[in-house]
C-alpha cells in the first residue's frame, strides 16, 4: 500500500467547486501574490488533483481486490470526466495508469472508458501507450478499445508527427486478426505518400488472400493506390461496401456532452473522427456535409505557441500572411473533406508542391460522391435535398477556385453519367461535367459519348440545350489549358499542373477533335429531331464561335468547319440573329484560316491545315454569297439542290431570289420597313426594286445600321464592291 | 400465345398509344398519370403487369406504338419478368419501338451485376435503356418527358425521324468498368 490518502476524502464536486467559487471572490480584496498563494493551496487540497496523484504515484502489482482508495479515487476521475472533460495531464496519466497494467487487467477497461478528454490529448500518451500494447499482456478486448478511443479521439491528438514516425509499428499489428479493422482504419488516418512501402503492400495483400476482401484492407489499400498507383496493380471493385465503422459508441455522447459544456470550441470534433466512413444507412448524406475545419487546437497551444511543435494544424492559420510564414510545416486535417469550405486551405492546396494534399482530398471526395450519389441507402429518394445541392456546389466553386477539375470528381462523372436520369441535379452534374480534364481519344467515347448520346437523343429540348452548353465550356477550358500550359518548342503539353498528366500535341489534337466532331453529330441530328428549333440553334452557334477561333485565340493549330446539318440551318433560320451569328462566324474562320495559310508561309512549320477545310470553307463561303447577296440559290453546284421540275412546280417566281438578303425569311421585315421608309406614300409594294446598286447598298448600310455586326464584318471581307460576285479567299 | 405486332393496325390521327410494362405495379400509374397530361397530342396508355396481352380485347386494343419495360433493380423478380415478356413480342418492334426503363439504379440494395443484365439485355435488342428517378416528382416528370419524346417518333409524329432512325443513336451499349477510385 503506497496510497498517500487524500486527506479531504470523497468531497462532492459541486461542493468543491463552490469552495473554489468562494475563495475566488473573497480573493478579489487580496493582493495578486496571496491569491496565487490561495490558489495553489486549493489546488494541492482538490481531492481531483489528490487522486490523479495517486494514480500516477502507485506502485504495480497494488491489488485492486478491496482497495477502497482505488475505488474512491477512481469514481472521482470517473465523476470528473463525465462532466468536464480531463484536462490533458489527466488523460496522459491515466491513460499510462490503464496501459501500463499497474494494477492488472481489470481497471483497464474502466479507466479507457472515462478517458473524456476536454480538449487535447497529448500525443506523447498515446505514443506511450501503443508502445504498452506492444509490451503488456493487455486481453484483446481491452486492446481493440484501446483503438477506438485512439479513433474517437484521433482529432483531438494535438500533433501526429510522433505517431506517423510509429507508422511501421502501428503497422506490425494488422497481423492480428482481431485488431486488423481498426488498425487499417487508425493507418489510413495517418497513412502518408513516404509511409506506402512495397513489403507493406505485400503483407496487406497476404492478409486479404488470408482473410478475404475484407472492406478495411480493401480501404486501406486504395488509399495506398492513391498514393503509389504502381505499387498496387489490384483493382479496387466500384462498389466497396462502407470501409470502416464507426468505433465512438462507448464516448460518443459523453464527448458531446462535455464538448457542448465547455463551450463549441472542440464541437466538431466528434463528427470529424467519426464521419469518416458511416453506413449511409445510418446517417443520410454523411459526406454531404463538409466537416468543419476544426478541433485540434486546444486554448493553451494557442496561448503559448511551443517551441517543441513543429507543425501547425490549418486551422490554426488565419490570414494569407501567416499561410505563406507557415507553409513548410502545415499539418492537414484528419477530414480532407473540411479543406472544400476554406479558401485559406484551398489557396495552400493551390500553390503546395507535395501531391499528398491533393491525393487524399481527392480520395475523400472520391468515396464521398460514390456513397452518395451511386450507392444510396435510400434509392435516392432524399437525393434531390439542400445537402446535395450544397455539396456539388460547393465542390463547383472549388473547382473554379482552382481552375481545374478533380480527377475523382471525373471518375465519378464517368459512372453516375451510366446510370444518370438527365434531371437530377443537372445543372451541378453539367458543371461538374465542363470542368473535366481532357480525356484522351482513344477512351473519350467509351466514357464520355456513349452515355451523353443516349441521355442527350431521348431528353427533352432544354437538356439538349444544356449538354450544348456543357460541352462549349469544356471546350472552352481544354482550350484555355492548352494556351497556357504548352510549351513553345517541344509541343508536349502538360495539362494538369497537379496530377501531371502529360500529352502529346497531336494527343491533345485528337481528342478535340473528336469532341468537336460529336457535337457536329449531336448538333445537326439534333436540329433535326427539334425541328431546328433557335433556341438550340444559339446554343449549337454558341459552340461555333469558340471552334472557330481555335487558331488565334488559343494557337491551336486545328480548324474545324461545322457539317452542312448546322451551316444550312443557320443560314435559313427564320431569325436574323442565327443568320448573323453564322456569317460572324464564318468571318473568324477566314481570319483565322488567312493567318494560318500566311503563318505556315513564314515559318515553314510542322502544322497543317488539311486542304479538305480550305475547300469546305470556300464552299460554304460561295454558298452564302450565292445566296444572300447573288440570288443565286438552287445553282447546281451548290449545297443544296432541288430538281429543275419541281422548282418550276412550286410557282415560286424566280426561285433564286428567294433567300438574298431582300427575301429571306429573316430580313424580310427589314426589306420592308427599308421600303417604306424610301417611299412613304407607295401603296404597291416591290421588294425587287431593292436590287438596283444604289438602294442596295443603302439597304446593307441599313441592316448594319440594326447592330447586324457579323452580317457586315462577313460582307466586308468577302465581297467586292465592284465585282457583282466576288470571293477572294484563300485557297 | 398470341404475339404483340406493330403493324397489324392502323394508326390514330395526331396520337400515340404506349404500353407500360411492370410486373410491380408501383411506377406505371405515376407514370401513366404525367403521361397523358400531355396536350400537344393525345396520348393513350396501357398498363400491363406481364405479357402476353389478354385475347379478349384484341379487337379494341389500339395500334401500339412503344413497349416501355420498367425494371426495378432492386428486385430480380422485375427483370425476369421482363425477360420472360419480352418473348411475346413481335420481332417488328425491336425495330425502335421498345425501351426499358429502370429504376433505383443507384441504389445499394441493387447488385451491379442485375445492372449488368439489364444493360447486356438492353443492348443485345439494340434498345435504349433509360434510367429513372421514380422517387421524386421531379424524376417523374422527367421520365415522363423522356419516354414522350421517344414516343413521338415511334407513332412518326416527328418529321424526317423515324424510330429505327432514333434507336440507332439511343441505343444502349455496355459501358467499360471504370474502376472506382481510378486515378490513373
Amino acid at each position: 500500500m503506497a496510497a498517500t490518502p487524500s486527506l479531504s476524502g470523497p468531497s462532492d464536486l459541486d461542493q468543491s467547486s463552490q469552495s473554489d467559487q468562494s475563495a475566488s471572490s473573497r480573493s478579489n480584496n487580496r493582493s495578486l501574490r496571496v491569491a496565487e498563494k490561495e490558489r495553489k493551496k486549493n489546488e494541492a487540497e482538490d481531492p481531483f488533483v489528490l487522486a490523479l496523484k495517486y494514480f500516477s504515484d502507485v506502485e504495480a502489482g497494488t491489488p485492486v481486490q478491496g482497495n477502497d482508495d482505488v475505488e474512491r479515487n477512481m469514481v472521482l476521475v470517473e465523476k470528473v470526466a463525465y462532466s468536464k472533460g480531463l484536462t490533458p495531464e489527466a488523460v496522459s496519466i491515466m491513460l499510462e495508469f490503464s496501459m501500463s497494467l499497474c494494477m492488472g487487467t481489470t481497471l483497464c477497461a474502466r479507466v479507457l472508458k472515462c478517458l473524456i478528454p476536454a480538449t487535447v490529448v497529448p500525443q506523447e500518451a498515446v505514443v506511450r501507450a501503443v508502445v504498452w500494447l506492444g509490451v503488456r499482456k493487455i486481453p484483446v478486448g481491452t486492446q481493440i478499445l484501446f483503438i477506438k478511443w485512439v479513433l474517437t479521439v484521433f482529432d483531438m491528438i494535438d500533433a501526429k508527427d510522433q505517431l506517423r514516425a510509429v507508422y511501421g509499428f502501428i503497422f506490425n499489428f494488422v497481423t492480428d486478426e482481431n485488431l486488423c479493422p481498426y488498425i487499417c482504419h487508425l493507418l489510413y488516418l495517418l497513412t502518408r505518400k513516404e509511409s506506402v512501402r512495397v513489403f507493406r503492400v505485400r503483407k496487406l495483400l497476404e492478409l486479404q488472400s488470408r482473410l478475404g476482401r475484407q472492406p478495411f484492407l480493401l480501404s486501406l489499400l486504395s488509399l495506398y493506390k492513391v498514393f503509389c498507383p504502381e505499387l498496387v496493380t489490384l483493382s479496387i471493385p466500384s462498389r466497396v461496401k462502407s470501409g470502416f465503422r464507426n468505433h465512438n459508441s462507448p464516448w460518443k455522447s459523453a464527448l458531446i456532452a462535455v464538448q457542448k459544456r465547455n463551450g463549441a470550441q472542440v464541437a466538431s470534433s466528434i463528427s470529424l473522427a467519426s464521419a469518416i466512413k458511416t453506413k449511409p444507412r445510418k446517417r443520410k448524406h454523411c459526406h454531404l456535409v463538409l466537416p468543419v475545419l476544426s478541433s485540434v487546437v486546444s486554448k493553451r497551444a494557442q496561448t503559448e505557441p511551443s517551441s517543441s511543435r513543429k507543425v501547425v494544424p490549418l486551422v490554426q492559420v488565419h490570414s494569407f500572411a501567416q499561410l505563406l510564414e507557415n507553409m513548410h510545416r502545415i499539418e492537414l486535417p484528419a477530414q480532407m473533406g473540411s479543406l472544400l469550405g476554406s479558401s485559406l486551405a484551398l489557396q495552400y492546396l493551390d500553390c503546395v508542391q507535395d501531391e499528398s494534399a491533393l491525393l487524399r482530398l481527392n480520395f475523400w471526395l472520391g468515396y464521398a460522391l460514390h456513397e452518395e450519389f451511386l450507392f444510396c441507402g435510400d434509392g435516392g429518394a432524399s437525393q434531390d435535398s439542400e445537402d446535395a445541392l450544397q455539396f456539388l456546389n460547393t465542390l463547383l466553386s472549388t473547382q473554379h477556385f482552382l481552375q481545374e477539375g478533380f480527377s475523382c470528381s471525373e471518375a465519378f462523372l464517368f459512372k453516375f453519367l451510366n446510370v444518370w436520369d438527365g434531371s437530377l441535379l443537372r445543372p451541378q452534374i453539367l458543371g461538374l461535367l465542363s470542368n473535366i480534364p481532357v480525356v484522351p481519344s482513344s477512351q473519350i467515347g467509351q466514357l464520355l459519348f456513349e452515355p451523353l448520346m443516349q441521355l442527350y437523343f431521348t431528353s427533352s429540348l432544354f437538356f439538349k440545350c444544356g449538354l450544348m452548353e456543357c460541352l462549349n465550356n469544356m471546350l472552352l477550358k481544354w482550350l484555355t489549358w492548352h494556351s497556357v500550359y504548352a510549351l513553345e518548342d517541344d509541343l508536349d503539353i502538360s495539362l494538369n499542373s497537379h496530377t501531371s498528366i502529360n500529352m502529346t500535341l497531336s494527343g491533345f489534337k485528337d481528342s478535340v477533335m473528336e469532341l468537336v466532331d460529336f457535337v457536329g453529330r449531336l448538333a445537326s441530328l439534333g436540329l433535326r429531331l427539334e425541328g431546328c428549333h433557335s433556341l438550340l440553334l444559339s446554343f449549337i452557334l454558341d459552340f461555333y464561335e469558340t471552334v472557330c477561333d481555335t487558331f488565334l485565340k488559343y494557337g491551336l493549330p486545328l480548324v474545324v468547319m461545322p457539317p452542312p446539318g448546322v451551316f444550312y440551318p443557320a443560314l435559313l433560320a427564320t431569325d436574323p440573329v442565327s443568320v448573323d451569328r453564322l456569317a460572324y462566324i464564318m468571318y473568324r474562320y477566314k481570319v483565322n484560316l488567312t493567318s494560318a495559310k500566311s503563318q505556315k508561309q513564314l515559318t515553314e512549320q510542322a502544322f497543317h491545315i488539311s486542304r479538305q477545310t480550305f475547300r469546305e470553307f470556300n464552299h460554304y463561303a460561295a454558298v452564302m454569297v450565292n445566296c444572300l447577296w447573288n440570288s443565286k440559290m438552287f445553282q447546281p453546284d451548290m449545297g443544296i439542290q432541288l430538281g429543275e421540275e419541281l422548282l418550276l412546280k412550286s410557282n415560286v417566281p424566280q426561285y433564286g431570289t428567294s433567300f438574298d438578303l431582300i427575301h429571306h425569311p429573316a430580313f424580310m421585315s427589314y426589306a420592308v420597313d427599308f421600303h417604306q421608309r424610301c417611299w412613304p406614300g407607295r401603296k404597291d409594294m416591290d421588294l425587287n426594286s431593292l436590287k438596283c446598286s444604289k438602294l442596295w447598298s443603302w439597304y446593307q448600310e441599313y441592316l448594319f445600321s440594326q447592330g447586324y455586326d457579323g452580317l457586315k464584318q462577313f460582307v466586308q471581307s468577302n465581297i467586292c464592291r465592284q465585282l457583282t460576285a466576288g470571293d477572294s479567299l484563300p485557297t | 400465345m398470341s404475339l404483340l405486332k406493330p403493324f397489324s393496325k392502323l394508326p390514330g390521327l395526331n396520337s400515340a398509344n404506349i404500353l407500360l410494362v411492370e410486373s410491380e405495379e408501383q411506377f406505371q400509374q405515376s407514370l401513366a398519370d404525367a403521361l397523358v397530361e400531355e396536350t400537344t397530342f393525345t396520348v393513350n396508355v396501357r398498363l400491363a403487369k406481364s405479357l402476353p396481352l389478354p385475347v379478349e380485347n384484341e379487337e379494341s386494343r389500339p395500334r401500339i406504338d412503344l413497349v416501355v419495360f420498367i425494371i426495378n433493380l432492386t428486385s430480380e423478380l422485375s427483370l425476369q419478368s421482363a425477360e420472360a415478356s419480352l418473348k411475346c413480342l413481335d420481332p417488328g418492334y425491336f425495330l425502335g419501338k421498345v425501351c426499358f426503363m429502370v429504376t433505383n439504379a443507384r441504389s445499394a440494395a441493387a447488385p451491379v451485376e442485375r445492372l449488368d443484365v439489364a444493360r447486356k439485355l438492353a443492348a443485345s435488342l439494340h434498345c435504349p435503356l433509360l434510367f429513372a428517378e421514380d422517387q421524386t416528382p421531379d424524376g417523374v416528370t422527367n421520365a415522363t418527358e423522356r419516354l414522350l419524346t421517344i414516343l413521338k417518333v415511334a407513332a412518326g409524329l416527328v418529321p424526317m425521324a423515324t424510330a429505327l432512325y432514333l434507336s440507332n443513336l439511343t441505343r444502349s451499349t455496355v459501358p467499360p468498368d471504370i474502376e472506382q477510385p481510378s486515378f490513373n
